[in-house]
């Protein structure tokens, strides 16, 4: 089984250039990102490390076009995607990048398979397609069995096992990952990362924002953050 | 999707959305009524006025039918003219006046209407026979009101007389009658003891009082295969021929009738028109509310939509979409709640001293009743818009960072 | 007529009456205000004037441009030539519910003068008798009995009764009132309670914070019924400010339409009150409602966990 895609030929797959964030928080300006400077090349397993407040979550987010950087651009299969429209970058992350929260942020109310099938629905894959696509990625995460199962019923690691297979509905070309461990203990944080490299294996490439040592060492490529700006990068390329 | 996810939302809080939905329902159910009641009076009064197919109403100048006891003299001619108009189909003459009944010893006062059984449009015969054409006082049908008050039964004769002689301690004039027929009066309140006899023989009882004279001559105008506003222009026109012809009398028409009829209920119908408004304006409010701070709650759920890639119309769909269930739902609850309390309301309302029995207040009228509630339902679904353009709106990286904090 | 029977020891007033239609009626009512100059009474043995004056409606006066002192003709029947009558004074109504719906024209005459205008010579409709004030309402009992016993073709009625049968339309419409009210109620509760549960409930992170603080369930629950309490008397003192601007716009809009000085809406400090009262209680069972709710939720589920 071969849910993810991608492949390895190292050309970048996303590029970030000199990108500046900054928001309000009460009366005073956060400079979340200040100039930063980075590409990711097709297959590879990158973590973003850094304290609290360095940026990393914020890197993430116009990583995958969540957000838009106050200045900078970022390139992404070629593209500019510093400045498209919501509905265009609505349309990028829906197709394009899979997106795997802390608290999972599964919909509450919906079953696993649900969960994973929402994204295919919102891509007008046709119901059965979707259907057939969201049990195989359940069970590509081992929750074959589970997939009548809502959120509430499912331990924190099957919960985010749930999210990975909803991050992979559209085989996105890169899967972010915001503390994919943060909630998870020990045990079950080590399986997930033991998923990940089995994606990664299977060609799909992974930036990862974490805390967590274990999932870090377990990158081909970590970036540190402080202050908004890249630190160190076990990994970067020469430009 | 968005319908399982909709549908999924409301069922997160089942206490919250059975109570938003029994609020709806419950605003429902007054607009409903509201609607019956701001409809029904018309529909109701209309139906009843051209039940027997007359569309004019003479009645002496200035005054509504039996609202006072004023009569028109000169009544052969006046209803013979009236026949002479080629567009007049059928004219019924009627006389009304206040008789004293006996049988035995018990007594009361009834309304007494003196009609042509050919053509009269007062009253339907339910038992018996119709009192036989005469020019004396013999026969007389009367209602269920008039037997219930003496105890009388089909076969009786009684004592009929008017103008009573205190210092006589009888009736100046008096008749002995029988009584041929029961018949429900369609313009006399149910519970007022009602006769009817041949006119002539009315006439004639009543002496100078009621030598040829009239209280009403219903008229019954050609209008066969014509287009509603063409046969309300020719009853118009016959109505205005009647009042330039015959001064003496006023000439309405089922038009003018309803409108006047209006004029006095018009309390009831602007209570309604503000009830149903408020009724509106609260499920409008009850949706908004809820939908808002359901919206709230879920920031951070509806920020991942948008992250994982729903568009902004997705999520405002999705949350429009409540608002119509919960409205869907409402109204169906509501509508039978407001079928059931327009039941209640319209028998206390029929209490009204003096009016028709077969005059109802609230009247399901399905056009209006489902305007009401497709208004009620886009209202509702438009209640829902506002929340639900915030949510579509969400800076999704924003509402993920605060929601981390939370 | 001769009224033997009516020459009681207790009667001290009476007042005969005549009514007429349509175009004129007799008996102006004890109510009604004469706002112009008043029609003289004939003295007793005293002879009429050859024109004669009436009072009219102050609505003929206002629709018709008449003023007191104008000469009118006057008929029993329409197309009549009649004869000529004088304004001697306008009358307004009486703010008389049971008059408000009735949008006719009226006229005053002395009663002799309606009597031979109607040819309904010797002729009344009514009595009203005014028994002395030392008479108890035994002596109107007693009274009432012997004028039904005696007086055949004639009915008394003591005016109690007689303002029972005409308020029926008044109960109707207070009873349909009430019924209207008891619906308004039931939504009005449903609706607090649902706002007070929602945003009980928009709280209940802060709620489980307080709880794990050490705060106990009672506290909490009391806090929260405090709060609806608040804004229950709040949004009822709201309401009845609105409502008070409600009746005035109400009473200017159908004493317009009714051309009555009847009060068709009133606030009174009772009717405030029971609105305060009752939202009080509504709020305080809501809040209750929402309180037992969220504190019998462990704090953790509040939070989510």
């Amino acid at each position: 089984m071969t849910a993810p895609t991608g492949n390895r030929d190292g050309t970048p797959l996303l590029e970030a250039h000199d990108v500046q964030r900054r928001y309000e928080a009460g009366e005073s300006t956060v400079h979340a990102l200040r100039g930063v400077s980075v590409a990711i090349r097709r297959g590879e397993f990158v973590a973003i490390v850094g304290a609290s407040g360095s940026g990393k979550s914020t890197l993430l987010h116009l990583l995958g076009a969540v957000d838009a950087p106050d200045a900078g651009r970022v390139i992404f299969e070629g593209r500019d995607i510093s400045r498209l429209s919501d509905a265009e970058a609505t349309r990028l992350r829906l197709l394009r990048v899979g997106l795997v929260f802390q608290r999972f942020y599964l919909m509450p109310t919906l079953s696993a398979l649900e969960n994973v099938m929402l994204p295919m629905a919102e891509a007008g894959l046709a119901p059965a397609a979707r259907r057939a696509r969201a049990e195989e990625l359940l069970r590509y995460v081992g929750l074959g069995e589970r997939t009548g199962h809502r959120p509430t019923q499912l331990s924190g690691g099957e919960q985010q096992r749930v999210a990975v297979a909803r991050a992979l509905a559209n085989e996105p070309a890169l899967l972010l990952a915001d503390e994919p461990t943060g909630e998870l203990d020990a045990a079950t944080g080590a399986a997930l990362i033991a998923l990940l490299q089995r994606l990664n294996a299977d060609g799909l490439t992974c930036v990862l924002v974490t805390h967590d040592a274990a999932l870090a060492q377990s990158a081909q490529r970590v970036i540190t953050m402080k202050d908004g700006r890249i630190v160190q990068d076990t990994g970067a390329s020469p430009s | 999707m968005r319908t399982t996810l909709a549908w999924a939302a409301l069922r997160r809080h089942p206490m919250r959305t059975l109570l938003a939905i029994f609020g709806l329902a419950i605003a429902a159910a007054l607009l409903i009524d509201m609607v019956m009641l701001a409809t029904g009076m018309r529909a109701s009064f209309r139906s009843l006025l051209t039940s027997q197919g007359y569309q004019l109403r003479v009645t002496p100048k200035g005054t509504l039918p039996f609202d006072t006891e004023a009569s028109v003299g000169g009544a052969s001619a006046l209803v013979a003219s009236l026949r002479t108009h080629p567009d007049i189909d059928r004219v019924s003459p009627s006389l009304g006046t206040t008789v004293q009944v006996s049988i035995g010893d018990r007594a009361t006062s009834a309304f007494a209407l003196g009609t042509t059984a050919a053509v009269q449009g007062e009253y339907l015969l339910q038992g018996g026979r119709e009192a036989a054409v005469d020019t004396v006082l013999r026969e007389v049908v009367v209602n269920a009101a008039f037997l219930e008050r003496l105890g009388a039964t089909l076969g009786d004769t009684l004592d009929v007389g008017t103008e009573r002689s205190a210092q006589l301690r009888q009736a100046g004039r008096r008749a002995q009658v029988v009584l041929v027929g029961v018949v429900r009066f369609l313009y006399v309140p149910p519970g007022l003891p009602a006769m009817a006899a041949p006119l002539p023989a009315l006439q004639q009882f009543l002496g100078a009082a009621g030598r040829d004279r009239i209280s009403l001559a219903m008229a019954s105008v050609r209008v066969d295969g014509r287009d509603a506003e063409a046969q309300l222009a020719r009853i118009e026109a016959v109505r205005q021929w009647i009042e330039t012809e015959h001064p003496r009398v006023t000439a309405i028409s089922t038009e003018t009738a309803i409108v006047q009829v209006e004029e006095r209920l018009a309390y009831f119908r602007q209570l309604a028109f503000i009830l149903g408004a408020l009724s509106l304006v609260i499920g409008v409010l009850l949706v908004t509310t809820l939908v808002s701070l359901s919206v709230n709650e879920r920031l951070g759920e509806l920020a991942v939509l948008r992250a994982i890639g729903v568009p902004q119309a997705g999520v405002l769909q999705q949350i429009m979409l409540e608002g119509l269930m919960l409205g869907l739902a409402g109204i169906t609850l509501g509508l039978g709640l407001g079928l059931v309390t327009a039941r209640w309301l319209n028998t206390i309302l029929r209490d009204f001293p003096g009016l028709p029995a077969d005059l109802d207040f609230f009247v399901w009228s399905p056009e209006a009743a489902w305007k009401a509630l497709g208004m009620l339902l886009i209202a509702s679904t438009v209640a829902g818009a506002i929340p639900a353009w915030r949510a579509a709106r969400v800076r999704v990286a924003q509402a993920l960072r605060e929601e981390a904090v939370a | 007529m001769r009224l033997r029977f009516l020459r009681a020891p207790h009667v001290a007033l009476l007042c005969c009456s005549l009514l007429a239609g349509p175009s004129l009626l007799g008996a102006q009512t004890p109510r009604d205000t004469v706002i112009g100059t008043p029609t003289v009474p004939l003295a007793p043995g005293r002879v009429a004037p050859s024109v004669r004056g009436i009072a009219i409606d102050e609505r003929i006066a206002q629709d018709a441009g008449v003023r007191v002192g104008d000469t009118l003709r006057i008929a029993a029947e329409a197309g009549t030539t009649g004869e000529p009558v004088v304004v001697d004074a306008l009358v307004r109504r009486s703010a008389d519910p049971s008059e408000v719906a009735r949008s006719e024209y009226r006229v005053r005459l002395h009663l002799d003068h309606l009597q031979r205008l109607t040819n309904a010579i010797d002729r009344v409709d009514r009595f009203a008798v005014a028994v002395r004030p030392e008479a108890g309402p035994s002596a109107v009992d007693s009274l009432l009995a012997g004028v039904n016993h005696v007086a055949f073709g004639f009915r008394a009625h003591a005016s109690r009764d007689v303002a029972v049968e005409s308020s029926r339309t008044f109960q109707v419409v207070d009873r349909f009132h009430r019924a209207i009210g008891g619906i308004t109620i039931v939504a009005s509760a449903v609706f607090l309670l649902c706002i007070l549960l929602l945003k009980v409930e928009e709280r209940r992170r802060a709620v489980a914070a307080l709880r794990l603080a050490g705060l106990s369930r009672r506290t909490v629950a009391l806090s929260v019924i405090a709060e609806a309490a608040v804004v229950a008397v709040l949004g009822s003192g709201v309401g009845a400010a609105i409502g008070w601007v409600a009746t005035l716009a109400v009473n200017a809009h159908y004493q317009r339409v009714f051309r009555t000085p009847l009060t068709f809406a009133l606030l009174t400090p009772r009717i405030a009150l029971f609105a305060v009262s009752l939202s009080l209680v509504l709020g305080i069972v809501a809040g209750a409602l929402a309180a037992w709710r969220l504190v019998r939720t462990p704090p953790l589920t509040l939070l989510g966990r």
